[in-house]
């Protein structure tokens, strides 16, 4: 299995000849048992240049031939007449999008993030160059810009093309982990299981998401390769829907590696998005294995709110809050069992917290629109719930 | 495709409780021996296995027509496959056909060439029912469905969108494991154990165990006249606690709002339309879905039947009781709900849906979602 070539839909205007370069990020998967990608061409969502049809300045005259070299896969001329051109007339955002786009596609990543950077300013939000500057950032090691702009590109729809999807997915994956947010990570992973794709390395990336590694695949060491893609494998098969094989798998990990940390956390969190119920037992066994992490509570904790068991929820949510204060996941728990166990001064307040800092938290706004409601705030609790429905769509 | 709950009003209700309890004096009575100090002392087992019947036999004989009693049915005991033993559909290319005879009922798709043919083994629904298949140890809801409107067979509702591409794709969408055990454990009793299928010790349709937790218990308990097991009762809970009751099979307002789901399909999670009604309130009992509905009896679907829930609230102030402060309707006093609780009728669902999003609906409002 690997993952899909990268392509996009072809604007107008632009020749399909370039896509016989190869990009680095390709050719680094390629390494490594991905084939070859193709050059990804993004869709601009703007007509032809009106240059290419008539030239009747110096720049018009430059834009036309700067599109025919580009036409004719000459992307170093491109490039230069690109430039030039820019020179003339700077707020030409199709002219940066292509010499973005030609540098990103040599290589000259430096130079594809200036020109991105440029485009962006005249055309803010704009979801293909968001991502093309993050692949760039990516691979000039800039990953908390490459984080930002791919995780913006996404939101405003640059993975919505299916064949740009994997290469952003798989990027914007990696730097989930990298960054520590590991349960957004596993949900970028979900796309390639749902759609079959699987391979080593996104074995092993889902491996140190799972595992709560900080770091991406290729600086991984050698040694512990074997294991996580082991662990990546065993989480691939759950999020393909073979359950009873990610059981099988997740069993024998466990007992080959009764002591490793994290293995019961990365099963329970899969398990939590079927069945909170079932999760409970995983993260009750990590807590046993790991009686000082916070996360295995607060995860404990959150499983038992959420499957309305209050009372039991509420000694693991302490325990988290008591080395984490400001864990959210905790207060909320915590909250939630306070005011089921009829403190609903406190628990407004630890909920009220959690807004402070996270205003559109929907857990929190959840949480009150629960207690109000049990008292009688009828008018309050209409507030919330419609503070959560604005929030859930 | 989720059971519904029945209807019966309070005065009915009470009735229920007061005609179960003298079913339970009348059981211990005449099933104890002269002097019930003797029966207390020296119990003997009972010549007849100890059912809920035993001693809430109203309850029982009334919930057996409850739509949430049948929410799932066995071949060979179903009314509708035995009454409709040929029902054929052709739809997308594909012909199907649930025969039923000598109590078996079978599902075939066939795309003129060749053909596959299945089992049923699980029918879901009362009166209209979409099957359950196996093959190959994966699970499928079927790609039609049996209509009661229509009589007959068309697609399955929310599969609408489903393009087959071969015999095996065209039985019907595939489902998870997790969504198989959802779907068993609302619509069947001791189906799944945690993560499980338990269909050796399935039984159709929701046992009063189903809601009542702890009734075996309490049936051991009981002939040896020990009551103090007695299941929680459910009838107390508040407006709060019985939707998140309900809607752990109806869907609660929290599971609706933390998956994000939204469309006119949510109409069937009745305990989530109800809480974004402006009159909810959790702690008031007159909301609560047990003030309308008697989960243990048939729905009731005359509409001024349940002029009297509204009212409870609605009505003429006659006291200074805050808590009666709604307003009174200035248009009509009767058949409240065909207002305020308008029916939606899904694309595709062969059926309309009463909304419990409680509301003034001017004409042309858009569905509140």
């Amino acid at each position: 299995m690997s993952l899909a070539p990268v392509t996009a839909a072809i604007p107008r205007g632009v020749s399909t000849s370039n896509q016989q370069k190869v990009a680095p990020w390709a050719n680094s998967l390629a390494a490594t048992g991905v084939p070859v990608f193709l050059l990804l061409v993004f869709l601009l969502a703007y007509p032809t240049p009106a240059c290419a049809l008539e030239p009747t300045s110096p720049f018009d005259d430059l834009a036309s031939h700067a599109t025919a070299a580009r036409d004719q896969g000459n992307l170093a001329l491109a490039i230069e007449l690109y430039s030039r051109a820019e020179q003339l007339k700077p707020d030409w955002a199709e002219g940066w999008f292509y010499l973005g786009l030609l540098q990103y596609s040599s290589n000259a990543f430096p130079s594809a993030i200036d020109a991105f950077n440029h485009f962006l300013l005249i055309q803010p939000g704009a979801a293909p160059a968001l991502a093309l500057r993050g692949l760039s950032e990516f691979e000039t090691g800039a990953y908390e810009d490459a984080l930002r702009d791919l995780e913006q590109g996404v939101a405003e729809g640059a993975a919505n093309e299916p064949r740009n999807e994997q290469i952003i997915r798989y990027h914007f994956a990696q730097l989930l982990t990298r960054a520590g947010r590991f349960e957004d990570a596993i949900t970028q992973y979900q796309f390639f299981a749902a759609k079959h794709i699987n391979n080593p390395d996104l074995q092993l990336g889902l491996g140190l998401a799972g595992m709560r590694v900080q770091a991406l695949p290729k600086d991984t060491p050698a040694e512990d390769r074997a294991f996580l893609q082991s662990v990546g494998s065993a989480g691939y098969t759950f999020l393909s829907g073979d359950s009873d094989g990610a059981q099988k798998q997740f069993n024998q990990l466990i007992a080959g590696n009764p002591s490793s940390p994290e293995l019961f956390f990365f099963y329970g969190v899969l398990l939590f998005s079927h069945s909170p119920d079932l999760a409970i037992d995983q993260f009750r066994n990590e807590v046993a294995l790991a009686p000082g992490s916070p996360y295995a509570h607060a995860m404990l904790a959150y499983s038992l709110m959420i499957a309305g068991r209050y009372v039991e929820a509420r000694q693991d949510a302490q325990r988290a809050l008591a080395v984490a204060p400001d864990m959210e996941m905790a207060q909320i728990a915590l909250g939630r069992s306070l005011a089921e166990q009829g403190d609903t001064q406190r628990a407004a307040e630890l909920l009220n917290q959690v807004l402070q800092r996270d205003p559109d938290n929907l857990e929190a706004h959840m949480g009150l629109a629960a207690i109000y409601s049990r008292s009688g705030r009828r008018e309050d609790a209409y507030r919330e719930r419609k503070v959560c429905l604005g929030l859930a769509q | 495709m989720s059971a519904k709950f029945v209807l019966v009003s309070r005065s009915n209700f009470m009735r229920q409780v007061t005609r179960a309890c003298m079913a339970l004096l009348a059981v211990l009575l005449f099933q104890s021996p002269p002097g019930h100090l003797a029966f207390t002392q020296s119990p003997k087992p009972p010549a007849q296995p100890v059912t809920c019947a035993t001693c809430h036999t109203g309850l029982v004989a009334a919930y057996a027509h409850a739509a949430m009693r049948n929410a799932l049915e066995s071949p060979g005991q179903d009314p509708i496959l035995e009454s409709h033993p040929n029902l054929s559909v052709h739809l997308g290319g594909y012909s199907y056909s649930v025969q039923t005879k000598d109590g078996r009922s079978t599902y075939t798709v066939s795309d003129g060439t060749d053909s596959l043919t299945l089992p049923i083994r699980w029918i879901f629904g009362q009166h209209s029912q979409t099957w359950v298949l196996e093959k190959d140890g994966n699970y499928y809801e079927s790609l039609v469905s049996y209509f009661k409107l229509e009589q007959g067979l068309a697609t399955t509702p929310g599969d609408g969108n489903i393009v087959p591409h071969s015999l095996n794709e065209a039985i019907g969408r595939k489902i998870s494991v997790w969504e198989v055990i959802q779907c068993f454990n609302c619509h069947a009793t001791d189906a799944t154990d945690e993560a499980k299928l338990t269909f050796d010790k399935l039984s159709p349709g929701l046992g009063c165990k189903r809601c009542h937790l702890g009734a075996e218990q309490h049936m051991v308990d009981a002939v040896r006249n020990n009551f103090t097991t007695i299941p929680k009762p459910l009838k107390t809970m508040t407006a709060e606690d019985a939707a998140n009751f309900c809607g752990q099979c109806h869907r609660t307002w929290e599971s609706a709002v933390r998956n994000h789901w939204h469309g006119q399909a949510d109409v069937r999670f009745q305990p989530y339309r109800l809480e974004n009604s402006k009159c909810f309130t959790g702690n008031d009992q007159r909301i609560s879905c047990l003030a309308c509905h008697d989960p243990h009896q048939p729905i009731n679907t005359n509409l001024a039947f349940y002029d009297s829930k509204c009212l409870a609230c609605h009505a003429a102030l006659k006291t200074s009781d805050p808590s009666s402060l709604a307003k009174t309707c200035p248009v009509g006093k009767a058949n409240c709900i065909n207002c305020h609780m308008p029916k939606v009728e899904l694309p595709g669902g062969h059926a309309a849906f009463t909304d419990h999003q409680i509301r003034i609906v001017y004409p042309g409002d858009p569905y509140p979602d």
